[in-house]
């Protein structure tokens, strides 16, 4: 598979704090990619860096580059000419909770289609349902679809979140703990979904688990104190002793 | 087992909303038995048939319905002048204000709110007296400038009750506009207005409990004691709390007496049926933004 996403010489920080100094990586589609390392280690600012949410913090500053390769060729998500709109919807994003706004189920996919792709009523129709079916959702919610959001389960709600997510028809996923707050058969169903949607889309993840990272990633960039430490990925990912010690050492 | 100190803060803050509830029960009472005997058509049309008074066609010499009409008129010219640019600025405040450009307009959002209503009213005046010493001779207080200042004067509790209300989401409106490629403007209009409403209602609340009650902004700005209905808005008005004013500290009898206290009540009830109002409108708008 090609890249997707690439970085060079990335570095993030805030005021004084550099939280990334130097990021190299490239990511492919089809591919899921886990992030993981101690609390700090700039997994997190490494996913905003890509989409550009780190900007909408104060005294952020971003050097480097990060490239997306979209239908017209590559682009430095950095430059001047793109529109953040545009790259947001690219490249979408799913956060540690389930953060869907208190509206109703079907407005809360429909809502980001409508404004930043301003398409029709049964366009939209259309979306929500494809992308409610590809998070698992859709029959679970069919019957209710103007209730509230925020009366769903949790692991409902966090799968809501990927629906409006996948609405957006990204080419990259960007996922930060996806099931962090979830429950241990809430997980697993994430887990499943991330397995099956991996085929389509470049996922990038952060995860505090070895577990899951084992179960899940194709590969593995370790992060501490702002680089990337080391990159594991094939056998050694299943390699009990690899992952024994990986655990000692970050956390 | 519970510490009696728990038990203590607990027993004070329910005697703390009970003694509200008594006491506004008492007050409400209190005015309601007072101004009985006064309470009937004629305290609003006086000798007037209701009917032709209220399709205007003929005018009311001695009811109240002029001092009704008169406020209702000044409540909603001065909530519409206030509540949009309150609105505007206390958004301003929280999303597009740089730093220094914010503790410039929240200073002089202070000193505004710092401003008696009486003072308030003095500027009124005054500016009424500079237009008439240069391009506008003919320039009097009336309702259009009442309202202004009144405007000015609640315009400070909207912006505070909207930043405050819009600073204080949760931050999942933060981030979540944004990461779904949200412009500034539609993560306000389209995730914090509609989660901040109930917020920025209470301040639209005061704001109308304030206009209409407030008095002495209104005597130096073209309130009159007899002035018949309001036609137009340069012209000078009647309004509820001025005519209770003139009733309790000028009535000869009893019956004008009684009449002040009905006058209280008509107000406290008109009062009423605008925050019902303003309660159903934002409802309406809350359902509708979360279908």
């Amino acid at each position: 598979m090609e890249p997707l996403v690439k970085t060079r010489d990335l570095c993030v920080r805030f005021g004084a704090q550099e939280v990334l100094q130097g990021v190299n990586a490239t990511f492919r589609s089809g591919e899921i990619s886990f992030l993981i390392g101690p609390s700090g280690a700039g997994k997190t600012t490494f996913l905003r860096a890509i989409n550009r949410l780190n900007e909408e913090f104060p005294d952020c500053v971003t050097t480097g580059q990060v490239g997306l390769r979209l239908e017209e060729g590559w682009v430095n998500v950095y430059d001047r000419a793109v529109d953040t709109a545009t790259l947001r919807r690219r490249a979408a994003m799913v956060f540690q909770t389930p953060n869907v706004l208190p509206f109703s189920i079907r407005k809360n996919i429909a809502l980001p289609l409508r404004l930043t792709q301003g398409l029709a009523a049964d366009a939209i129709a259309e979306r929500v349902e494809e992308a409610l079916q590809q998070a698992e959702l859709f029959d679970e919610v069919k019957h209710r679809m103007d209730e509230p959001a925020l009366n769903l389960s949790g692991g409902q709600q966090q799968r809501l979140c990927l629906a409006r997510a996948l609405a957006l028809r990204p080419n990259v996923l960007l996922l930060d703990e996806p099931t962090a707050s979830l429950d241990f058969r809430a997980t697993r169903k994430i887990e499943a979904l991330l397995r099956h949607l991996s085929e389509r889309y470049a996922i990038i993840a952060v995860s505090h688990s070895l577990g899951q990272t084992s179960r899940l990633a194709d590969r593995c960039l370790v992060f501490n104190e702002g680089r990337i430490r080391e990159e594991i990925s094939g056998e050694q990912l299943h390699d009990a002793g690899m992952l024994r010690r990986l655990a000692d050492e970050l956390f | 087992m519970r510490r009696w100190s728990d038990r203590g803060i607990v027993a004070a803050a329910w005697g703390s909303s009970a003694f509200l509830v008594v006491l506004l029960l008492a007050f409400l009472s209190y005015a309601f038995v007072r101004a009985w005997p006064a309470l009937n058509t004629a305290l609003f049309f006086g000798e007037t048939p209701p009917l032709d008074a209220l399709l205007f066609r003929q005018p009311v010499f001695e009811g109240l319905w002029p001092a009704l009409f008169g406020t209702l008129v000044l409540v909603l010219v001065s909530t519409a002048m206030a509540v949009p640019v309150g609105i505007g600025a206390g958004i301003y405040l929280v999303a597009y204000a740089p730093p220094r450009a914010r503790a410039v307009t929240e200073w002089a959002v202070d000193v505004l709110a710092g401003v008696p209503s009486i003072v308030m009213g003095l500027f009124g005046l005054a500016l009424i007296l500079f237009l008439r010493r240069t391009f506008m001779p003919e320039a009097n207080t009336c309702l259009l400038l009442a309202a202004g200042c009144i405007a000015m004067l609640v315009l400070p509790g909207l912006i505070r009750t909207t930043q405050n209300a819009l600073s204080g989401l949760p931050d999942v409106y933060r981030l979540t506009g944004p990461s779904l490629g949200f412009t500034r403007w539609q993560q306000i209009r389209h995730l914090m207005m509609p989660g901040a409403s109930q917020g920025i209602l209470s301040g639209v609340l005061l704001a109308i409990g304030r206009a209409a009650e407030d008095t002495a902004v209104i005597l130096l700005t073209g309130v009159v004691a007899r002035a018949g209905l309001v036609r137009g808005l340069t012209d000078k008005f009647e309004a509820l709390p001025f005519r209770i004013y003139v009733r309790a500290s000028e009535y000869r009898n009893e019956t004008e007496l009684a009449q002040g206290f009905a006058c209280a009540v008509v107000l406290l009830t008109l009062t009423a049926v605008l925050f019902l109002l303003a309660t159903w409108l934002q409802r309406r708008l809350e359902a509708k933004w979360s279908r």
